[in-house]
């Protein structure tokens, strides 16, 4: 096995007990990256030369058995919205050309400050407005979205070219290219991550959050960027917490809720087969299954889109006034149309939020995670505009992504992305587990069990 | 917004008064996005929302800019 197939967890533990050395590991990410990128696109930029410098000094560290932990010398891609002092956050966006972060977001001061390397900027989305990342491609079949928006990401860890990532994810922009892709993505509960630094889409719904190669090592990642920060508003102080989950875990007594609503209605017949294999799977371990409705679901998308819209066009509103041409058209008209949105419609939507916050509450006292397909579909064909279900409807392929994704932006309540199996194109279908507000070592805990069911999964191949 | 849908020449006029002056050539493609999204969210007007407050914080003390990562 070469050191850049290692899950973050295993890379962890041989450099601890050093038998590989932090040099040989970016070495060995960096070779990766040279070979899958002409295929993928996942970087905007790879930073060889200072990733290579920053794992000298973590390799001096650790022969002096100074280990900062379990990130010490791991080589991490971060999603272009997330500030890095002296480098350019493009955003994947003409409109960011020439900018140079002035300082650390607060998520790369602390993977910085955990020894974590980083050995580059993945693509987005535009600004995060979408669900595709059209300039890259998806891990498993290069004719297929990487899904979005933090498409980059995820493929970059689905093809050993970083060993973990992080992004973002305001509608499912972690969940979705982590399911399309084969990796696990965790939306942490609004607040627990700080996003000073980072770029926003739409404040009231983003979060930060991890893409990895197990729940394990998403749960590592997790412990080092989780925190408070008073400069994001929505920073909640919550003591400090080992999120990795126990390494033989029990499920006894566990509640699974399974929507007999929502979640699964105009879900692909593969997806909805594969996740309910995968729910059998924990209730073999103990878990107890338990029927749930889904509240509020007739105002799921226009409280998304009524939070959204807004709050997009507010951000980018001086520079769709100096340079509007500079955006791709599919971002550039939701701006614009955003502009002509009422407050009435804004807080109409901060209303229903209130509401379905209080509802899912009470349906989460009755179960301790939900389980569900994390997406509709699996990854389709690039350029492909739409999905038509049997029954004849018709949906956009991003609001069919969105819509299992975005009750939790919404409520706020964490949301775990793991792999489940692939459709018989050999693409990869994602299970999302949601839980309790800051609940995250349960979903991780449940996610983790699963995981230790199956055999470990591949990398992607190259083609 | 009526429930008609908004033509070019008010979706124009619409974002002038919000301070952006549109192209000729954006009227029709803006005029009929922000149709589709009020198509979305004026569902919400259905709601019997009480005395519900929206979901926005506000605290009145500035938050303090000591942060220990």
């Amino acid at each position: 096995m070469q050191p850049y197939e290692l899950s973050l967890a295993a890379a962890a533990q041989e450099i601890r007990e050093r038998r590989l050395s932090p040099v040989e590991l970016v070495d060995s990410v960096l070779d990766r990256i040279e070979r899958v990128e002409p295929h993928v696109a996942a970087y905007v930029a790879v930073f060889a030369e200072q990733a290579r410098r920053t794992a000298r000094e973590a390799e001096r560290e650790a022969a002096r058995g100074s280990c900062r932990g379990p990130l010490h010398g791991i080589p991490v891609g971060l999603k272009d919205l997330i500030d890095v002092v002296g480098v350019s956050t493009t955003a994947s966006s003409r409109t960011r050309a020439g900018h140079r972060a002035a300082s650390d977001s607060t998520v790369a001061a602390s993977l910085r400050a955990a020894g974590a390397i980083l050995i580059g900027k993945t693509h987005t989305h535009e600004f995060a407005y979408g669900l595709t990342t059209p300039q890259t491609n998806n891990a498993w079949d290069r004719g297929r979205v990487a899904g979005g928006s933090s498409g980059g990401s995820a493929v970059a860890v689905a093809c050993g070219a970083a060993t973990f990532a992080l992004g973002t994810d305001t509608g499912g922009s972690i969940r979705v290219p982590a399911a399309l892709n084969g990796v696990v993505g965790l939306k942490p509960t609004y607040g627990l991550v700080p996003r000073h630094g980072v770029t926003s889409l739409s404040w009231s719904l983003d979060h930060v959050g991890p893409i990895t190669r197990t729940v394990d090592d998403a749960a590592l990642v997790l412990t080092a960027i989780a925190g408070h920060d008073p400069r994001d508003p929505a920073s909640v102080a919550v003591p400090g917490v080992d999120y990795r989950p126990r390494p033989d875990p029990d499920l006894t007594g566990v509640r699974v809720g399974v929507p007999r609503t929502y979640y699964f209605e105009h879900v692909d017949a593969e997806v909805a087969t594969a996740v309910h294999r995968a729910i059998a799977q924990l209730e073999a371990l103990g878990a107890r299954l338990v029927e749930i409705g889904i509240p509020m679901t007739r105002y799921i998308q226009a409280t998304q889109w009524g939070l959204m819209v807004p709050e997009a066009t507010a951000y980018h509103e001086s520079t769709l006034r100096t340079v509007p041409e500079l955006y791709q058209a599919d971002v550039r008209i939701l701006l614009e149309a955003g502009e002509l949105m009422g407050a009435g419609d804004y807080l109409r939507a901060q209303r229903a939020r209130t509401l379905m916050r209080d509802e899912w509450a009470g349906t989460l006292k009755e179960v301790d995670v939900i389980a569900a397909p994390a997406v509709p579909m699996t990854a389709v064909p690039s350029g492909q505009e739409t999905v038509t279900w049997p029954d004849g409807t018709v949906e956009s392929v991003s609001d069919a992504y969105v819509r299992l994704s975005s009750p939790a932006n919404i409520t706020g309540v964490p949301a775990l992305s793991v792999p489940v199996g692939q459709d018989t194109a050999g693409m990869p279908i994602g299970m999302q587990l949601l839980g309790r507000p800051f609940a995250e070592r349960t979903l991780l805990l449940v996610g983790h069990a699963y995981e230790r069911t199956q055999s470990a999964r591949p990398l992607a191949p190259l083609p | 917004m009526s429930s008609a849908g908004l033509t070019p020449p008010e979706a124009a006029r619409w974002a002038a008064r919000a301070g952006l002056p549109l192209p000729d050539d954006r009227h029709c493609v803006v005029a009929a996005t922000a149709d589709h999204i009020h198509s979305v969210v004026g569902v919400l007007r259905e709601l019997n929302f009480g005395d519900t407050p929206p979901a926005g914080a506000f605290r009145a003390e500035q938050e303090k800019h000591d942060a220990a990562v």
